[in-house]
């Protein structure tokens, strides 16, 4: 089998990795080595389905000897299997980063001899891309769950970010999708990765010259629509993966029905595109807007509103704080006004300082004021002529989410008349 | 005393002479614009300026010390190109006297809106070339980046390259401006690009397959598979994809 075969199986099977980041981490150039990293990160194209392609999106083998219920690449399941070897993968990473195609490379892997084979594996093209080609651009290299300690921490010297998948957001659903996995295994690696990196940023604080351990952080990855557990299930695990585990990303991957399987939603079923859409945007809402998952939903009320973002949701449930006041409500306050976001609200906070914004300033600052104007004022005055009541501005704010939706799913779908 | 129009060469440095004498001048001022772009009226009392680099350096150095964003705010606006960014500069100019430090957080004054505006588009623009510029290697290990870009980004970009790609030997070619800067692995320099080369370079989006080293076209034809596999068809949404990457982007792109 030729490079090209094995690149269009192994990319294709890579699919389902829901992760492009190349940022968070500033690996500086060094004399006589090939590349950097971005610390914002930096997106190289974009393919079909509209996510952004930052690095080389590959599985190092697509021979599994597990049997997940919901994977492509199933042991059972009937389908062109490749393995690649580690020198292949580093050859076409120089290429592809010579030409600008890439900002780096995304290692994940099938579980094709064991876990130790196929991790010392990997570790083994982080290795030779390290040592021989010099290459000193980002990597992302996906941690195989009941990999050994020891080449978790050689993979954490070598790798940018290192990243292992939840899968599932409970033990019930993993032991039913994934008898090979075990809860035990995924943590314990998390665990240890996010150790070392506080142990390794505490040494680098009395010597600069102590090596980083995975720069750029880990991160992980759970699929949504497989298994019936609530979103605010989700979100508080979420949370405790932010605040307890020190993750930099958590990931929400969409089920896309591609087995059949008793305890599974049949295959054909559309994706549940929306919900991953709107726990993306709860999710942000935790780690830029500084609101706790409790905030977000209730046990009386665990689902996200498909119609409505969560912040106008949060917005409409406390309406009775609003309007606040453009020129005196805090940048915490303001964190919370629907349409406004970080950059807005720091905008905002900026200008107020030189003098008090008025009603003709707010175009100046690029503010969006489609939803924020129900639910601002500017020197005690209403910026919509009467506050329509509850029910219409429900109706409004829904009506304002339609365009960003409609493409996710079809029944949200407007007619085309011609 | 009349409205006076500033004439000034065309050049970053003459651009900023120019704005440090009508300040200086302190009377009122009609436009401050490079010669090639003045069309001359009946009335206007025209000065036209030898630019004195002495004095630029001055209005410059005064912008970096009230703060580097203030300096930058100059040069991308200068790097737009845009016609009118000479009496937004002058205007920002007098609120900083007036102001300081202060005048960089107005952002409802109009002069201080526009230039940021302007800094944070041509700053996208480089930052997405950084990362849409492909780079063709020639038979002589050459890498070959053409691009289009809006704005007259190629010293951005080249920025950006000359850390990253240090060791190789590179050549970044603005076709829309028809400039190029060489990387000769130690220094940067302007380069003039045979015409002929440009020219269908221009036309096809592609350089000619005989100049391209032996296995380029392999590397194209695996990265064209890679970019088709790894979309999903489940989620298939071209109009994301575009919203991503705009259609003027794609002429040099080898995926598209």
């Amino acid at each position: 089998m030729n490079t090209l075969d094995k690149l269009t199986i192994l990319a294709d099977a890579a699919k389902f990795d829901a992760s492009c980041a190349s940022s968070g981490s500033n690996r500086k150039a060094k004399p006589g080595a090939l590349g950097d990293a971005a610390a914002a990160g930096i997106c190289h194209s974009w393919s079909a389905d509209g996510r952004c392609i930052s690095l080389l999106k590959v599985l190092l083998s697509n021979d599994c000897r597990f049997d997940c219920v919901y994977c492509m690449s199933r042991r059972s399941n009937q389908c062109a299997r490749a393995t690649f070897t580690p020198d292949e993968v580093a050859e076409l990473t120089i290429n592809f980063y010579r030409r600008n195609y890439i900002e780096g490379l995304f290692l994940s892997s099938a579980v094709y001899a064991s876990p130790e084979q196929t991790m010392s594996d990997m570790v083994d093209v982080c290795r030779q891309l390290r040592s021989k080609y010099a290459f000193n651009g980002y990597i992302h290299l996906k941690v195989i769950p009941g990999a050994p300690q020891e080449l978790v921490a050689q993979a954490g010297m070598l790798a940018d970010r290192l990243s292992v998948n939840i899968e599932l957001p409970s033990a019930a659903s993993l032991r039913k999708l994934a008898p090979q996995k075990s809860r035990q295994g995924i943590l314990t690696p998390m665990r240890q990765i996010g150790e070392a990196m506080s142990n390794y940023a505490a040494e680098r604080k009395k010597s600069r010259r102590t090596p980083k351990f995975c720069p750029a952080g880990q991160s992980t990855q759970m699929i949504i629509g497989a298994s019936a557990e609530s979103d605010l299930h989700i979100l508080t695990l979420s949370q405790s993966l932010y605040t307890k585990m020190q993750l930099r990303r958590v990931y929400y991957s969409a089920y896309i029905a591609v087995n059949s399987a008793p305890n599974l939603p049949m295959p054909a079923t559309a994706p549940p595109l929306v919900r991953e859409h709107r726990l993306y945007q709860a999710d942000w809402l935790m780690r830029f807007y500084q609101f706790q998952a409790e905030e977000i939903l209730q046990a009386t009320a665990p689902n996200l509103d498909e119609r409505l973002d969560p912040k106008a949701a949060w917005a409409l449930r406390h309406f009775d704080l609003f309007p606040l006041d453009i020129n005196r409500a805090s940048y915490e306050e303001l964190l919370r006004v629907p349409g406004l976001g970080v950059t807005s609200a720091r905008r905002i906070i900026a200008t107020r300082r030189v003098a008090a914004i008025r009603e003709e300033d707010l175009k100046k600052l690029g503010l969006v004021m489609k939803r924020a104007r129900y639910f601002l004022s500017i020197n005690g005055k209403k910026l919509v002529a009467a506050i329509p009541s509850h029910q219409d501005l429900l109706t409004a704010m829904c009506r304002l989410e339609k365009p960003a939706i409609s493409h996710l799913s079809p029944q949200y779908r407007q007619l085309r008349l011609f | 005393m009349e409205p006076v129009v500033y004439l000034y060469d065309g050049t970053f440095a003459g651009m900023l002479h120019a704005i440090a004498r009508a300040v200086k001048d302190g009377g009122a001022v009609h436009a401050i614009t490079p010669t090639h772009r003045y069309t001359p009226t009946l009335f206007d009392t025209v000065i036209t300026l030898k630019c004195d680099a002495d004095q630029a350096d001055r209005l410059l150095q005064y912008l970096q010390n009230l703060h580097p964003l203030a300096a930058n705010l100059a040069v991308y606006a200068y790097l737009s190109g845009e016609g009118g960014v000479e009496m937004q500069m002058y205007s920002f100019v007098h609120l900083c006297l007036r102001r300081g430090k202060q005048a960089l957080s107005y952002e409802s004054h109009s002069a201080v809106a526009h230039l940021k505006g302007l800094f944070h588009a041509v700053s996208r623009e480089a930052h997405r070339y950084k990362g849409l510029i492909r780079f063709r290697i020639l038979a002589d290990d050459l890498q070959y980046g053409p691009f289009e870009p809006h704005y007259n980004i190629i010293s951005l970009c080249a920025r950006h390259f000359r850390r990253r790609l240090a060791g190789c030997r590179w050549l970044l070619h603005d076709l829309q401006r028809n400039s190029a800067l060489y990387w000769d692995t130690v220094d940067l320099q302007p380069v003039e690009v045979d015409t002929d080369f440009a020219a269908y370079v221009a036309l096809h989006g592609e350089v000619p397959a005989a100049q391209l080293s032996e296995n380029e076209q392999e590397y194209q034809q695996l990265w064209r598979a890679f970019h088709r596999a790894i979309s999903n068809p489940a989620r298939h949404n071209p109009q994301l994809q575009q919203q991503g990457m705009p259609q003027r982007y794609w002429k040099y792109l080898t995926e598209m």
